[in-house]
């Protein structure tokens, strides 16, 4: 996962976001079932690129807005949890240096061959090595690009602790490789401790590698610049000598100010280039000016002149701009979610207005492990927490067409489960996943408990009476009594919140709120021991979930594995870890199957609290508005910029 | 009044560290994790770690504060030198930071500062002299307004009409980041300029008025006026020199607020600056800009007292240090 354009934590789609979209249709019925329809499935700028009529020419600037408080702080394409962001990766990084796979086709969360440096990986040696040829490829400094490349990213990877990266969970990348080499120059070979279902691998694998120019192979800049001529390449020389190289590019990648004129970043292979010699520029308020490469290996070639990322202080200045400069002041815009009811007045300064969805889901957790006691005395609210049953009637607590409709805007998606309902993929048939286990049923939450032995007092205190039946742990005549701490400032969340306490007290529940800024929920919200002194918290609602990258595959080992550092409620469920292998090794023919039923499982087991899902290409924006004579624009599925598509018509 | 000054220089030193270490306890007494907020909620517990080993965020509340004080005098050597402090969100200094707000702050609150002075002074004093007067019923009434609407529906009425409906101003400032860059965009900071000085006008016409109306009630113009001189010099010479003592309390009181007190201009008006950095500091949190600015807050505020005090002695020959 990274973390999300606004919020720089690893965490994405505020679910204050949400959309526009949903308002083509994705309010369900209290019992109903979202599908794929839930979200925009196709149209101009999702499914095909928009296409304004009249003649193409070349040249012109596109603005693009960046969020507020989220402009880019790093660089250099191999990157730490401290600075795993869209803004970095999607906004500047991926522009600048391809990947070794390109993934997003337009609005399908899909790898893209034909945009990518990998050809299809050839899979051998009983499901454990990967043979990769690559395509013709060349840096802007004249180098070809070669697996001599992938070799340099997997050996500085190897040489720093794998606990830093972005996309890292225990046991997985890079734990899992045992070895890589470049037996020729278009050819990368790596192989895995063992055989694993190769969709994973490419989705959630191998998606990490970025071929790295030889250029960035040195420890200091003035060393001359390496190449496969000269030999000097310090990380082939051991871990130590790796991890130095490493420790100098992230060094330099923290220079801001540095990136137009650093001899490193200037060697690219992807469409853009910051390059201060051509053109590209970083100010010191974070104004990012990028320009074409002009020896993109890539097709089609970038037919702009300039993207220029403009920072904002606040959501109000996007939405004061745009009302009154139109697409001459900024030709993308993220809108931010409280202007949706606003989005027709913008539109008509100029603009097609596209609803396309994060690859996300929110949700927030509750902690199966909390110390914190349903009543002074009493026992551990955990016991009760963990108890399949109540979570399941918790969420029959959540309204969230009413949600959808009364707090977001109609702006957001219904959600059960981890695999999101929109944009559409291929990889997983989302028809086979129920919404049931989420539909808002009061009265199924009170049968789901009072079938568990618990005897319900609308309004009063509920009580168990029959402690076989409620469960391990919990004494007859214990109630239900927790907190959900929120994330202040967002409204739709505190209206959210207020509803479930309220919804939770006509069923004997009582939910006390209480709001701290986002950060805070956040650290709160972490996996704990009950004996620990932090693990008191109860329910922690960042008001956000989850964004898939740069692992690309909605596999769970991340989320509700036992010990994964996302699993923030500490849920435990053997079945829950088998399912989510079989997403990982099972075979080929199997993955569709298997990603499905693990997601039903999930929505019926509610090891988390489902959610409303934001739309907006990054989560937490109404909608992003597209200038109409801006030809080429594609919302990519997983929020990839990819100006090389783009042109003005006049 | 160099003792004096230096006094006051030193007292300035003693007040500015209590400043520190107060804020510096009362951070590091909020909820939450720096190292979980900067890392993310997928970080395992090693990350964690590790990172708060390596920016020293395992040790001690003391000898953090020690550290910290140790960079603010002899500068971080792990970050270029900064003094005040690294964002850990920008990958900058704070040093960096605030060397590119400051200047642009100087420019938004020091002009709208000046201008409200130049509009408020001559008010003031016209209300007071034509007291319960018609243009003292406008002056109250217009200030009354201003004063009582909140500074974000002043910018947004002028951005709604001026911006959007007439296109007359853009509706943001001028984006160059340097602050030459943006006196050379002069429209872009007629909005929040103007936002800004209709408010600390308001404020300071109702000083200058109420000063003026002290003023002109001593003996002292009694007598100007009694020996002849002309109005014109009795305002000039007598009434406003004597008068502004209460305004240059107010303008010494508000040279912290040029700084940090600009938050909500800064934000409509994309105007990214220091109060914003701070506010974003504070919510994400991000402890080492928010200790860095609160220590050039807190000298900043020193000065402005000073500088106040020194305003007395030049206003009053009476007022003696």
């Amino acid at each position: 996962m990274r973390k999300g354009k606004q919020s720089f934590l690893a965490v994405a789609g505020a679910v204050l976001v949400a959309l526009v979209t949903a308002a083509c249709g994705s309010s369900s019925s209290s019992s109903g079932a979202p599908t794929a329809s839930a979200g925009p499935t196709s149209g101009p700028g999702l499914t095909q690129p928009t296409s304004p009529s009249g003649s193409k020419v070349s040249g012109g600037t596109v603005y693009f807005t960046e969020g507020s408080d989220a402009t880019p702080n790093y660089i250099f394409p191999m990157y730490s949890f401290a600075v795993c962001s869209t803004t970095n990766a999607n906004q500047l990084m991926n522009m600048l240096y391809a990947p070794l796979y390109t993934y997003g086709e337009n609005y399908r969360p899909t790898v893209d061959y034909n945009h990518s440096i990998g050809q299809q990986p050839v899979v051998s040696n009983g499901g454990k090595t990967y043979t990769i040829k690559l395509n013709s490829w060349k840096w802007s400094n004249g180098e070809p690009v070669t697996s001599r490349d992938l070799v340099f990213w997997m050996n500085l990877m190897k040489a720093s602790p794998s606990t830093e990266w972005c996309g890292y969970a225990p046991g997985y990348f890079p734990d899992n490789v045992t070895s890589y080499s470049a037996p020729n120059p278009s050819t990368f070979v790596i192989t895995f401790n063992k055989s694993y279902d190769p969709e994973w691998i490419l989705y959630s694998e191998l998606s990490q590698i970025f071929p790295m120019p030889l250029a960035w192979d040195r420890t200091s800049l003035s060393q001359p610049a390496p190449t496969t001529d000269n030999g000097h390449l310090p990380d082939a020389g051991g871990k130590a000598s790796a991890g130095s190289v490493y420790k100098f590019l992230d060094t330099e990648s923290k220079k801001l100010a540095s990136w137009p004129t650093s001899p490193l970043w200037s060697v690219v292979d992807g469409p853009m280039t910051i390059s201060g010699k051509l053109g590209g520029n970083f100010t010191s308020s974070a104004q990012l000016t990028l320009v074409p490469n002009p020896d993109y290996s890539g097709s089609p070639k970038p037919s702009i002149a300039k993207l220029v990322e403009l920072p904002y202080t606040s959501e109000a200045a996007i939405y004061n701009t745009v009302r009154s400069g139109g697409p001459s002041a900024v030709t993308i815009a993220d809108i931010p979610s409280q202007y949706a009811p606003q989005l027709n007045a913008l539109a008509a300064e100029g603009y097609d207005v596209n609803k396309a969805a994060s690859y996300s889901f929110n949700y927030f957790p509750l902690n199966l492990n909390s110390g914190a006691s349903t009543s002074p005395g009493g026992e551990p609210v955990r016991y009760v927490f963990r108890q399949t049953y109540f979570r399941q009637a918790i969420q029959h607590l959540i309204d969230q067409a009413g949600w959808i409709h009364a707090f977001l805007y109609n702006t957001a998606n219904p959600t059960c489960g981890p695999i999101p309902f929109a944009p559409p993929s291929p990889l997983v048939d989302t028809s086979a996943i129920p919404f049931s286990p989420c539909s808002f049923s009061p009265s199924t939450a009170k049968q789901d408990l009072t079938s568990h032995g618990w005897n319900v007092v609308p309004g009063g205190t509920t009580t168990c009476q029959n402690p076989t039946l409620c469960g391990t742990g919990i004494k007859k005549g214990e109630g239900i009594s927790f907190n959900i701490d929120y994330q202040s400032g967002v409204v739709a969340v505190q209206d959210e919140m207020n509803d479930l306490a309220a919804q939770a007290k006509k069923l004997g529940i009582s939910i006390s709120l209480t709001t701290h800024p986002f950060s805070a929920v956040v650290a709160a919200g972490t996996p704990c021991m009950p004996s620990a002194a932090s693990c008191k918290w109860t329910a922690e609602n960042w008001g956000a979930g989850w964004i898939y990258g740069p692992s690309y595959l909605p596999t769970g080992e991340p989320l509700y594995n036992p010990g994964s550092a996302a699993n923030a409620g500490s849920y435990v469920d053997p079945k829950m870890t088998s399912l989510i292998t079989q997403t990982i090794t099972g075979p080929l023919s199997q993955e569709n199957t298997a990603l499905a039923t693990y997601a039903k499982y999930t929505s019926e087991q509610d090891p988390v609290i489902f959610g409303p899902t934001s739309v907006g290409t990054y989560g937490g924006y109404a909608a992003t508005l597209v200038a109409k004579n801006l030809g080429g624009y594609a919302a990519n599925a997983l929020g990839f910029l990819q100006p090389q598509y783009w042109y003005f018509t006049k | 009044m160099t003792g004096y000054i230096i006094r006051r220089l030193g007292q300035a030193i003693i007040v500015t560290l209590g400043v520190t270490l107060i804020t510096f306890i009362l951070l590091h007494s909020l909820p939450g994790s720096f190292a979980r907020d900067i890392l993310g909620n997928r970080a395992p517990p090693e990350a964690i770690a590790q990172f708060n080993h390596q920016n020293g965020l395992d040790r001690s509340v003391f000898v953090q504060y020690w550290y910290f004080l140790d960079h603010l005098v002899l500068g971080d050597p792990a970050h270029s030198g900064a003094h005040l402090g690294y964002s850990y969100q920008f990958n900058r200094s704070t040093d960096s930071l605030l060397a590119n707000d400051l200047p642009r702050d100087v420019v938004l609150g020091g002009l709208s500062l000046i201008f409200s002075l130049l509009i408020a002074i001559p008010v003031g004093i016209a209300q007071a002299v034509r007291r319960n007067g018609p243009l003292d019923y406008a002056g109250t009434g217009v200030s009354f307004l201003l004063y009582s609407m909140p500074q974000y529906a002043i910018a947004l009425l002028l951005i709604q009409f001026l911006s959007i409906s007439f296109h007359i101003f853009p509706a943001e400032a001028p984006q160059q980041a340097s602050a030459i860059g943006m006196l050379t965009h002069p429209s872009g900071l007629v909005l929040p300029i103007a936002s800004l000085t209709l408010v600390t006008y308001a404020q300071f016409s109702r000083y200058m008025r109420s000063s003026a109306i002290d003023t002109l009630a001593q003996d002292y113009m009694r007598t100007a006026r009694a020996k002849g001189l002309p109005e014109r010099l009795v305002l000039w010479r007598h009434l406003l020199r004597n008068s502004l003592i209460a305004v240059v309390t107010l303008v010494g009181l508000s040279i912290p607020y040029i700084i940090t007190g600009t938050l909500i201009i800064e934000q409509v008006f994309n105007f990214p600056g220091t109060g914003l950095e701070y506010f974003q500091a504070a919510l994400r949190p991000d402890y080492e800009v928010m200790l860095g600015i609160t220590v050039l807050v807190g000298v900043v505020t020193v000065v402005g007292n000073l500088m106040a005090d020194i305003g007395y002695a030049i206003l009053d020959p009476r007022i003696r240090y």
